[in-house]
């Protein structure tokens, strides 16, 4: 991939929402907003979603009947949020499922 | 209240007053199942094209600036962000809010709750808050397993004092919000998209505090006589708070209002005295807790006070309560003034919820006080300064309904004044609730408008003055209660003059308190505001001699000539506030002036040295200090030349200098002793007489400091027989270490040998 093709691929991902895992387990999902050679990404309007804790899983598991259980992740907002690229394991970019049947442009 | 802002707030207060803004509540985060949108993976191919990137290069939406990025928060940064986990910690918080606690301990955490910055870091409060109870009932430590645990009466006791807690600082931040106040600058209203309780009502709550007061009641054998004492007086007080913050309700009946914050003044020193008897539970407090809060902020350490200071300003925000009370007895719109003044120039200034029920009390609803109009107080205040029993206003001049009727006009016209003038009058009452440095900053604005204001006076002066003179040529007559304004009164522009002088004195005076002038330049300041006091001086008799003539007309008149006594009432009254606004002019001008010679003559003698200013000279300040003024017609800006020859006065010696100094002293010294003998009434000051005599004896003191120091000048200039630089040395104090925070009087001492 070239440097202009790179940069026009990374335009069209501009304010759409992405969501990115990082290596502590914790995914972001915000609007893109900006990016740099490092894969350090800014997104706006983030909230951070995180899985329920080894305590509160024991909890729930105990609490309940059934044989398994379902836990929400836990969330809030943070704003604008700076996600070095060191710490990025995945990224996601949510796409309208009406408009893939459409086209797959992006991806 | 709220505001419209722009139409009923000058702009300078809606601009600036973050607070109106109620910041847009936080969507609830999005779903993540939704079925709309599906995520796709894009790791590998977004990393590769942001690798192919130019070194240095972004890629970033055209509307984003790298300004903006700068206060991103950097994830997995544990200084930035407060949901890192640092690998081998715990992410949840392991305390157990079930456990049993000691009396002593329930004491601790409840005197911790009242000294720690933040409730949020607390493990109660955050169990009793998440997720948010839509019932009492579900307020509980325990909202799942163990329900036993809040049947135990020492977490029964906690439960109650910290529902009782949050509910107290929901009615704070709602007051706070709900007024004009500065976001950071004066509090913090952030509450981290928590609601505080906001389903649960205030009488469940105190019900809970009651319940929990029978317990420990019941428990008092057991527990023993000083700890149940402590817990129940804890308990009570946030039950007293509850009160306390629903006093605007009895705004018209000061005694209900004032009630709960004579309790809980009573409480206090129980409180005080007990607080040896707790044991702190630090494991129930965590910064860890922040990992929950919806913040765009750092994680931010716990602030803890020391018991003394977070005792010290509950303290304080009773005793002020119970002060502000005071404000709901009316007496007069001078009397009004004198209390907000006195009363936020406290050191220190009455804490942000107490200022901001202040402004409840005087603006809520439209209605200052709880039931007066504007247009009553502006009346009753043109009345006491410029128009005492005048025809102008008059309330039988609006019954009048003939269109051509000169009284109808009047009445027209002193409308359109009131509507013009409502604003930068109430102004003058909105500004002195807000903080110190934003008083004067918003004074500054205000003496512009008072400025145009003037000139519009100007203008219906003249009108209403031909159209009295209609009046008396048609034979027609205004009603008995008044006496006719004299031909040549000017009295609505002198008003507003007035005012104007007024707040342009106390940016200055301010500008002492505020330190926003250096020791060189106390001299230059001082002359301005003793130029300005004397213009006041200059401009207030104008009424005097004509109304003293006209008192004596009526005493003299034969008894079934004279008008009703409510018209010699009011003429008094004026008479009494000329003369009150003199002598306070003439104590800012003695003393001004005073202070402006002694301090040039101590730039003469080389006592005072300016400090080295490299990038700025004399007239570049003096244009600054004079910002403020440059707009204002009347009295005109000074150029700085002439202000130049005022304050150095090259043509006068230094020992006639002290000597006018001296004499300027006396004269303030003399008007101040007048002052302090007034009676409430006579000063206008009934509701807050005490705090403003104190305010007369400090300037009092403050004569007495500047005659001394002028006298040690004067020795020694007179013992000095071999010439050079005086063995003296000088001292020019901070505010807070004078007798008055507006009179910077040096401490000008021998040098020691």
């Amino acid at each position: 991939m070239d440097s202009t093709e790179a940069r026009q691929y990374l335009q069209g991902l501009l304010n759409k929402d992405l969501r990115i895992h990082t290596t502590d387990g914790r995914m972001f999902r915000g609007t893109f907003m900006c990016t740099d050679p490092d894969t350090n990404i800014v997104i706006s309007k983030t909230h951070e979603y995180r899985q329920p804790s080894a305590s509160q899983r024991a909890a729930a598991a105990q609490n309940s009947s059934g044989s398994s259980v379902t836990l929400d992740m836990t969330s809030r907002f943070l704003g604008l949020v700076v996600v070095p690229g060191e710490h990025i394991v995945k990224m996601e970019v949510e796409q309208f499922a009406s408009q893939m049947r459409h086209s797959t442009a992006i991806v | 209240m709220t505001f419209n802002p722009g139409i009923d707030v000058p702009d300078e207060l809606s601009r600036l007053s973050l607070g109106q803004d109620t910041p847009p509540r936080i969507r609830d985060a999005p779903e993540l199942n939704n079925t709309g949108t599906i995520p796709v993976d894009i790791t590998e191919k977004f990393k590769k094209a942001s690798s192919a990137l130019q070194p240095g290069e972004i890629v970033k939406d055209e509307f984003f600036t790298l300004f903006e990025s700068v206060g991103a928060l950097e994830i997995m940064d544990p200084k930035m962000d407060s949901g890192c986990v640092k690998p081998g910690d715990e992410f949840e918080e392991l305390y157990d809010v079930s456990k049993p606690l000691l009396p002593e301990e329930v004491l601790g955490i409840i005197d911790q709750l009242l000294c720690h910055e933040t409730v949020f870091t607390s493990v109660y409060v955050e169990s009793l808050m998440m997720p948010d109870p839509t019932h009492i009932e579900e307020a509980v430590f325990v909202r799942r397993g163990d329900t036993q645990a809040d049947a135990q009466p020492m977490l029964q006791v906690l439960r109650a004092y910290c529902l009782g807690m949050l509910k107290a600082c929901a009615y704070v931040n709602e007051r706070v919000k709900s007024e004009h106040y500065y976001e950071e600058e004066d509090f913090v209203t952030n509450t981290y998209n928590r609601t505080l309780l906001g389903s649960l009502s205030t009488a469940d709550i105190r019900a809970e505090l009651n319940d929990a007061a029978n317990v420990v009641q019941k428990q008092r054998e057991h527990l023993g006589g000083e700890i149940s004492e402590a817990l129940s007086s804890r308990l009570k007080l946030r039950d007293i708070f509850l009160s306390a913050a629903e006093c605007p309700q009895f705004v018209a009946q000061p005694d209900l209002a004032r009630q709960p914050w004579e309790t809980a003044l009573m409480l206090l020193p129980t409180i005080k005295a007990t607080h040896g008897l707790s044991k702190q539970v630090d494991e129930s407090f965590s910064v860890k807790l922040q990992r929950k809060l919806a913040s765009t902020v750092p994680p931010r350490p716990i602030v803890k006070l020391s018991f003394e200071n977070a005792f010290g300003h509950l303290d304080r925000l009773f005793k002020d309560g119970c002060e502000l009370i005071n404000v709901l007895s009316y007496t007069n719109s001078q009397c009004l003034q004198t209390f907000l003044r006195h009363f936020q120039a406290k050191k220190p200034q009455p804490l942000v919820y107490v200022r901001t029920l202040l402004q409840t009390f005087l603006f809520d609803a439209m209605e200052m006080l709880g039931g007066m109009s504007i247009r009553m107080i502006m009346d009753d205040d043109l009345a006491i300064v410029s128009l005492p029993a005048s025809p102008y206003l008059d309330r039988a001049n609006d019954d009048i309904e003939v269109l051509h009727d000169p009284r109808f006009i009047i009445s027209q016209q002193m409308e359109a004044f009131r509507k013009r003038a409502a604003e930068p009058f109430l102004d003058i009452f909105r500004t002195f609730c807000q903080n110190r440095c934003r008083v004067r900053r918003t004074l500054c604005h205000n003496i512009e408008r008072w400025d145009q204001l003037q000139a519009d006076a100007e203008q219906l002066d003249l009108e209403l003055q031909a159209r009295a003179q209609e009046v008396n040529l048609a034979g027609q007559k205004f009603s008995p209660n008044t006496i006719p304004v004299e031909d040549d009164a000017w009295s609505l522009s002198m008003w507003t003059y007035l005012y104007k002088l007024r707040q342009m004195e106390w940016i200055v005076q301010l500008g002492f308190e505020l330190e926003v002038y250096q020791p060189d330049e106390l001299a230059g300041m001082y002359w301005y505001l003793s130029y300005l006091s004397k213009t006041r001086i200059e401009y207030v008799p104008r009424l005097r001699k004509t109304l003293t003539e006209r008192v004596k007309d009526l005493r003299e008149s034969p008894a079934q000539n004279r008008r009703n006594p409510a018209v010699e009432r009011q003429m008094l009254r004026t008479l009494e506030w000329i003369r009150l606004s003199l002598l306070d002019a003439v104590v800012t001008w003695g003393l001004s002036e005073a202070l402006a010679s002694l301090y040039t003559a101590c730039s003469r003698l080389e006592l005072l040295t300016p400090p080295p200013r490299p990038y700025s000279n004399d007239e570049l300040r003096y244009e600054l200090r004079m910002k403020p003024f440059a707009k204002i017609e009347t009295p005109g800006p000074i150029s700085f030349e002439q202000f130049a020859a005022h304050t150095s006065q090259q043509g006068v010696s230094t020992e006639e200098l002290l000597l006018e100094a001296s004499k300027a002293m006396t004269d303030a010294k003399k008007a101040c002793e007048s002052m302090s003998k007034m009676t409430p009434e006579e000063s206008f000051s009934v509701g807050s007489h005490d705090r403003w005599l104190a305010s007369i004896k400090n300037t009092l003191k403050s004569c007495i400091a500047t005659g001394l120091a002028i006298a040690t000048v004067q020795k020694a200039m007179r013992e000095d027989t071999r010439g050079g630089k005086l063995k003296l040395t000088v001292e020019v104090p901070t505010p807070d270490k004078t007798y008055h925070e507006w009179w910077i009087v040096p401490k000008i001492a021998p040098e020691s040998t």
